[in-house]
């Protein structure tokens, strides 16, 4: 008959004991550790040196020759990189300042208490919840100049529309992209700058008022110092997302007309998942993950410069 | 060294996950990892979504109910099936049994041993009819380094399309259905600025529609033009001794480009970003005179849009033509489509091929260009034998046309099917783009190009051309044919 002896913890010798209690928070932690160095550090690195070899999956399934920097010199002289950057940049910039400040307005429209108040908060949800694929067809649809909403829109409101069409235009592709983001991502900011105001004391409010402070400096005094620290959150985070943005642009531009809304996110689809040059989409993604983290980094640093964590 | 995981080497390991890391970036494309124990009366095909797919996909039963094998049947968008494909390859997974190949990608497959070679299977099967098939499409979608890696399930020419009775209405002559000297490019837009400015039906009418969007679409119009033209990518390719120094300074893509900017400037504007059947479904919106298409839009444009089923304004009001070729240039008609090879991974090559047979057979295309659904969509047949068949042209009668194009088509000119291809067609395809606006001078454009293709083919290691070279002519292509 085969039996199995169970040694109770106080089994365990003092040596060993004490060697699990000092080091219980380590060994809870490295599972969590050995995660994120799996999923995180180790593409990362296999990224940075595929981004020292030429390798076309397409030429060979093995990397042709270790070259240096030659991928990431082929990253900044190709054209449209330098677009892409650019393109990327205004999005991110500007998409985020707008959706920060629509979202905050709407947020404080929300503090009020008017009728359909409630509807008004569970609409505002569904743009989020929609995959950024399906607002990119969506919106393909309503830009149409052949009787497209919007292009119906703003003819009827006697603006401009290009002959070409609103994606059609170098001058008001990129626009175009922008709008869809902020169209699908001011409720996300509306919402969560909502749920913060909520939480600032009525009190201090109540004190403003008597103390005869206006709305405004209510706003800037009292309302965003006390939901600073969502709101850095927040749009750091969003501003990393709309960094990344290639899906709206596959459909509703792929890039074009020239490169007028080509985006880094979409530019290492191409070089990735349809040329397959894994050694340049390596460099490609190292700038990106470089010029990321330095403006983040500034932006942290500037942000939290005083604050005490 | 190896660390074993599973049946995965270390380096495997790698492989697979950079280029999972890859497609998780992108989203949505990771790469299936089937049980190990595989039903031994199944038989696994991916496929992408044209026309052919959903014929195909109707008749899979009555295959089923024949062989009592069943078809775990696939299909992706382009681009899906292409990532997914070479992921499984690098990770060499056993995805699928059947593959639908892009001519495009035959060159790298086969080079890549990533799938096999038929020849043995077609040497060994004396059913099996090549010289069935028309040669220039075995050559330009099915044959590499004299290999056959594929069979062709659906083959593309191009040809015009045009409103019989705008043509009538304004009083002008209907474009040949056969190719001739006095059919060129230069009578093309004449005929087409003949209709610039007028109306038809009380609206405006667009004498013509062309692809603008980069990459693919707009290469895929334009290297028609080209092609006409007897501009050259390389130096020398399909022709040994291979040398790929770009050529598309020569004054044949200049040309070129000029053809196709004045093609736009008599289209719909927003054409800039037009896909394939952005230009197809246009034409079938009705306020287009005539244009030139991949000749699947042959009976696309029965249909208000991409596979409705749904009858369009011109379903008895549009005919088909000859493309226009260029003075003094033999035609070169560009040849496209979808093939079915086999991976090296699968465990179940010989089931593979009994389905490719099936799918390529004459009696299972035949079947697939009379299923009634969607208003009768496939007759992209790669057989001579179909287009003399009377029951098909009664349903599709610009069959006659469509041959005559086939059989003057080399897809390895108009797009030269080369490992690295889809690089330089992002190089090419965000020129042409540009270019079409107007904004810069062909000859500037194309020399940035030229210099992108040189440096993107030195990296890697196509200039100079490393491996060896094969004389890839049409005449070897029917000769190996000839042999079966």
């Amino acid at each position: 008959m085969h039996t199995t002896t169970v040694r109770s913890p106080r089994a365990l010798g003092p040596a060993r004991k004490s060697f699990i209690r000092r080091n219980l928070p380590y060994l809870l932690i490295a599972p969590s550790v050995v995660m994120l160095l799996a999923l995180i550090a180790y593409p990362l690195l296999f990224a940075l040196r595929s981004s020292f070899y030429f390798w076309n999956l397409q030429i060979g399934p093995e990397p042709l020759q270790f070259v240096g920097f030659e991928n990431y010199v082929q990253a900044l002289n190709a054209f449209d990189f330098r677009a892409a950057l650019t393109n990327t940049l205004i999005l991110s910039i500007l998409g985020t300042a707008l959706e920060f400040i629509f979202g905050l307005a709407i947020a404080l429209i929300l503090l009020k208490a008017l009728p359909g108040m409630n509807i008004v908060r569970a609409l505002l949800i569904l743009p989020t919840t929609i995959a950024p694929i399906v607002v990119g067809f969506l919106f393909r649809y309503l830009y149409d100049p052949g009787g497209g909403l919007l292009s119906w829109v703003l003819q009827s409101l006697w603006l401009p529309v290009p002959a070409e069409g609103i994606l059609g235009s170098p001058s008001t592709a990129l626009a175009a992209i922008l709008f869809v983001d902020i169209w699908q991502w001011t409720p996300f900011f509306a919402i969560v700058l909502y749920a913060s105001l909520l939480a600032v004391p009525d009190e201090i409010l109540e004190a403003a008022r008597l103390d005869r402070a206006s709305a405004w400096t209510i706003l800037m005094r009292i309302k965003l110092p006390l939901i600073k620290r969502t709101a850095i959150i927040i749009v750091m985070l969003r501003f990393m997302q709309i960094f990344n943005t290639f899906d709206t642009v596959l459909v509703l531009t792929r890039g074009g007309p020239g490169t007028s809304t080509r985006t880094l996110g979409y530019s290492l689809y191409e070089q990735g998942l349809v040329n397959f040059n894994i050694g340049l989409v390596s460099a490609m993604t190292w700038i990106t993950v470089l010029i990321v983290n330095v403006i983040v980094a500034l932006y942290v640093f500037f942000a939290f410069r005083n604050e005490e964590w | 060294m190896t660390i074993d995981i599973g049946n995965m080497s270390r380096r495997e390991l790698l492989k697979s996950a950079s280029v999972a890391a890859l497609v998780a970036g992108a989203g949505s494309l990771a790469i299936p990892r089937r049980g190990a124990a595989q039903d031994a009366n199944t038989v696994r095909v991916l496929s992408v979504e044209d026309p052919f797919f959903f014929s195909m996909k109707a008749l899979v039963p009555e295959y089923e109910k024949e062989t009592g094998i069943k078809v775990e049947l696939e299909s992706l968008s382009y681009d899906a099936l292409q990532s997914r494909l070479v992921s499984a390859f690098v990770a060499k997974t056993s995805d699928a049994d059947v593959i639908v190949v892009d001519q495009m990608w035959l060159g790298q497959y086969l080079d890549n041993g990533w799938i096999i070679s038929l020849n043995d299977f077609i040497a060994k099967d004396s059913e099996f009819d090549l010289s069935d098939f028309i040669p220039e499409v075995l050559y330009s979608s099915n044959m590499w380094r004299g290999q056959v890696g594929t069979l062709p399930v659906a083959a593309y020419a191009q040809g015009v399309m045009y409103r019989k009775d705008v043509f009538d209405e304004l009083g002008i002559a209907a474009p040949p259905t056969e190719t001739s000297e006095d059919w060129t490019w230069t009578k093309y837009i004449d005929t087409l600025k003949s209709m610039e400015g007028k109306s038809f039906g009380g609206k405006p009418l667009f004498p013509t529609v062309v692809c603008g969007s980069q990459p693919s679409p707009i290469v895929h119009m334009f290297t028609q033009v080209s092609a006409s033209h007897g501009a050259n990518w390389f130096k020398s390719f399909p022709a040994a001794p291979w040398d790929f120094a770009p050529q598309l300074t020569s004054p044949a893509w200049i040309k070129s480009v000029e053809v196709y900017r004045q093609l736009y400037k008599l289209s719909p504007p927003e054409a800039i970003n037009y896909v394939w059947f952005d230009a197809g479904t246009r034409f079938a919106k009705g306020d287009i005179g005539m244009f030139y298409w991949w000749t699947p839009y042959f009976y696309l444009i029965k249909n208000s849009g991409y596979m409705t089923g749904k009858k369009s304004d011109v379903m008895d009001k549009y005919a088909t033509a000859a493309l226009p070729k260029a003075e003094g240039v033999p035609q070169t008609v560009s040849l496209g489509g979808w093939s079915l090879g086999i991976p090296s991974s699968s465990e179940r090559q010989e089931a593979g091929y009994a389905f490719i047979k099936w799918a390529t057979s004459k009696a299972t295309q035949k079947k697939m260009a009379l299923w009634p659904d969607l208003n009768y969509q496939f007759s992209d047949f790669a057989r001579v034998s179909l287009y003399e068949d009377e029951e098909v042209k009664a349903i599709y009668p610009y069959l006659d046309v469509q041959y005559a194009m086939m059989k003057q088509g080399n897809g390895k000119v108009t797009r030269p099917p080369v490992p690295g291809y889809t690089a330089v067609e992002s190089v090419l395809g965000l020129t042409l783009n540009q270019l079409l606006t107007g904004t810069e001078e062909p000859k500037t454009g194309l020399e940035r190009a030229n210099s992108l293709f040189e440096s993107i083919l030195k990296g890697n290691l196509m200039i100079p051309y490393q491996k060896d070279s094969y004389a890839d002519t049409l005449d070897g292509a029917k000769a190996l044919i000839a042999k079966k």
